[in-house]
């Protein structure tokens, strides 16, 4: 049994070690002199290790682009975390007739389904109505397409978890519904809230269409467009372009380990698009 | 009621406001902008119907969308029974074997391009290693929609790897403590045991992986742009381009509303096999 257990760790980690080739490759060629890329050679790590592409990135302003998209993704779950934990309680707690509370989960899978290139050219207009083309507010308003269905879905089913014996002790001790949420319920789906908030900041930190139709100015790129605007034929830049690839997954494998915690209770919510 | 207003106030905004919108624009010729729109019935779905470009993007999204999802659903169930059983370092595997899911496409895409490229692409200095010819990746009609499946599969096995890993662990070991008392093959065990308790597992991998993979949209951006030719053109970017390219409102409309009709189908067998689950 013992022997076998390490055939099965053999051949996983040769499966594991091809996956991650192409992020291995990511990193390697991040800290490769052109010279070392730009040839037909197949040796994974550098010969000569540099820091000249991260050098060049930092005087190339892309903290701005970074700072860009860590604004627009903390935007985005915040403002689907306050409109749609509210929804989720009142749809988890308030006796709503069965069939409304299936209607508005049929919208929501509708709304999965849903190519974002349909909304795209209503939501133009819809931005441009408001003032918001070419501004990271409105991507935080967009992505809500995405995020505010996901978060309402998720949060839905942490907040039925929640004992509701808690809460009508408290409202007999006369503690307000805006106390009974910040003191109770929110505390008690703290792992939840917490799961939901890695997914949410994913799906609007990788998020590249509504970005490359509303933003123009390259100093409010989020990391993938601006990644899309250095994807070229010139070779000599892929280190450039793979040291960028670096810092744009470092916050999504932070979310890893809260993905994989919480992913068996709603695959649904899916991250690609 | 107050609680659902926010949500509800938002969701009208950036979802009900634009379906109903483009449903009614695809009833409308734009080509003098919006102030002069008229009324044109059904002819842009007609026009849509009979246009070739319309139905290469629609031929090869449903090529991609069926190769990507059978391999994607494949893949993930022989990594999903590889590591099903405990072995030492299986958590590290685990963790290794779902990092390409995280990543941004465009990430993902940044990485691919350059494997695919032709003289210093990765992938062809190992067929070059190897003694083997060096591939036109992106450039040959042939290929290029082969490659887009193969960055997708890369991409998103893991989470069909993911869903068909916690079905497996959901099934009791019981069951195969008492087939082996019995005498049961392990062989055998899988095909009365675990093969017809992970189907339903399959099928929503299944589900899912067709209703993104019929999205596509910034892998074929950022790889091929549709080309070479109309040999990788999707509906998403087929639509895309109608809309903010030739500014062709109209057509771009129905083609949106085209694609929520066959998402929507698509919608429905997963509503019916989750009713038949007893809900979320």
């Amino acid at each position: 049994m013992k022997s076998r257990g390490w055939i099965r760790l053999a051949a996983a980690a040769i499966v594991a070690l091809l996956f991650a080739m192409p992020v291995l490759w990511m990193i390697a060629t991040s800290f490769k002199p052109p010279a070392e890329f730009v040839s037909e050679s197949i040796a994974l790590l550098p010969v000569a290790p540099t820091t000249e592409h991260y050098r060049a990135i930092a005087s190339a302003h892309v903290a701005a682009n970074f700072a860009a998209s860590l604004v627009v993704a903390a935007g985005t779950v915040a403002l689907a975390l306050a409109a749609g934990f509210p929804a989720a309680y009142a749809l988890a707690r308030a006796r709503l007739p069965a069939r409304l509370d299936a209607g508005f989960l049929a919208f929501v899978l509708l709304l999965k389904l849903t190519p974002p290139i349909v909304l795209a050219v209503p939501l133009f207009q819809v931005l441009r109505t408001l003032g918001l083309i070419d501004t990271l507010a409105g991507l935080v308003l967009t992505y809500q397409a995405y995020t505010l269905p996901m978060a309402i879905w998720l949060l839905l089913g942490f907040v039925r978890e929640v004992p509701t014996a808690y809460e009508e002790t408290a409202e007999i001790d006369g503690a307000a519904l805006p106390r009974r949420l910040w003191s109770i319920v929110l505390p008690i789906m703290r792992p939840g809230l917490l799961a939901t908030t890695a997914l949410l900041f994913v799906v609007a930190w990788n998020e590249f269409l509504f970005a490359l139709l509303f933003i123009q100015t390259p100093s409010l790129f989020p990391l993938p467009l601006f990644i899309a605007t250095r994807i070229t034929e010139e070779e000599n830049l892929w280190g450039q372009l793979m040291a960028v690839g670096v810092l744009a997954a470092l916050p999504a494998m932070l979310c890893l380990g809260a993905l994989l915690r919480h992913f068996g209770r709603a695959p649904e919510a899916g991250l690609t698009g | 009621m107050a609680l659902l207003s926010p949500a509800l106030v938002l969701l009208g905004l950036v979802a009900v406001y634009p379906l109903v919108r483009v449903a009614t624009l695809s009833f409308f010729a734009t080509e003098h902008g919006f102030e002069g729109a008229r009324f044109v019935g059904l002819q842009n779905y007609v026009d849509l119907l009979d246009d070739r470009f319309f139905r290469r993007a629609a031929w090869n999204t449903l090529v991609f969308s069926l190769l990507a999802t059978a391999s994607e659903v494949g893949l993930g169930l022989l990594l999903a029974l590889l590591v099903n059983p405990q072995f030492p370092g299986r958590r590290v595997v685990i963790v290794t074997l779902v990092l390409p899911y995280v990543l941004s496409t465009m990430v993902v895409t940044a990485i691919w391009r350059a494997w695919f490229h032709f003289d210093f692409g990765f992938l062809n200095n190992v067929l070059r290693a190897t003694g083997a010819a060096p591939l036109e990746w992106l450039s040959s009609r042939d290929l290029a929609l082969y490659a887009l499946v193969l960055v997708d599969v890369w991409q998103t096995a893991p989470f069909t790897f993911l869903i068909l890993l916690a079905g497996l662990q959901s099934i009791p070991t019981a069951i195969y403590e008492a087939a082996q008392i019995d005498g049961a093959s392990p062989r055998a065990a899988f095909w009365a045991i675990t093969a017809p308790l992970l189907l339903p597992h399959i099928a929503a991998a299944m589900l899912l992986r067709s209703i993104d993979t019929f999205k596509v949209f910034d892998k074929v951006y950022a790889l091929t742009g549709g080309g070479p030719g109309l040999s990788t053109e999707s509906l998403s970017t087929l639509t895309y381009k109608m809309s903010f390219r030739f500014s062709d409102i109209g057509h771009a409309s129905a083609a949106a509303v085209l694609m929520i009709a066959i998402a929507g189908a698509l919608g429905v067998v997963y509503a019916r096999r989750a009713a038949d689950r007893s809900g979320p």
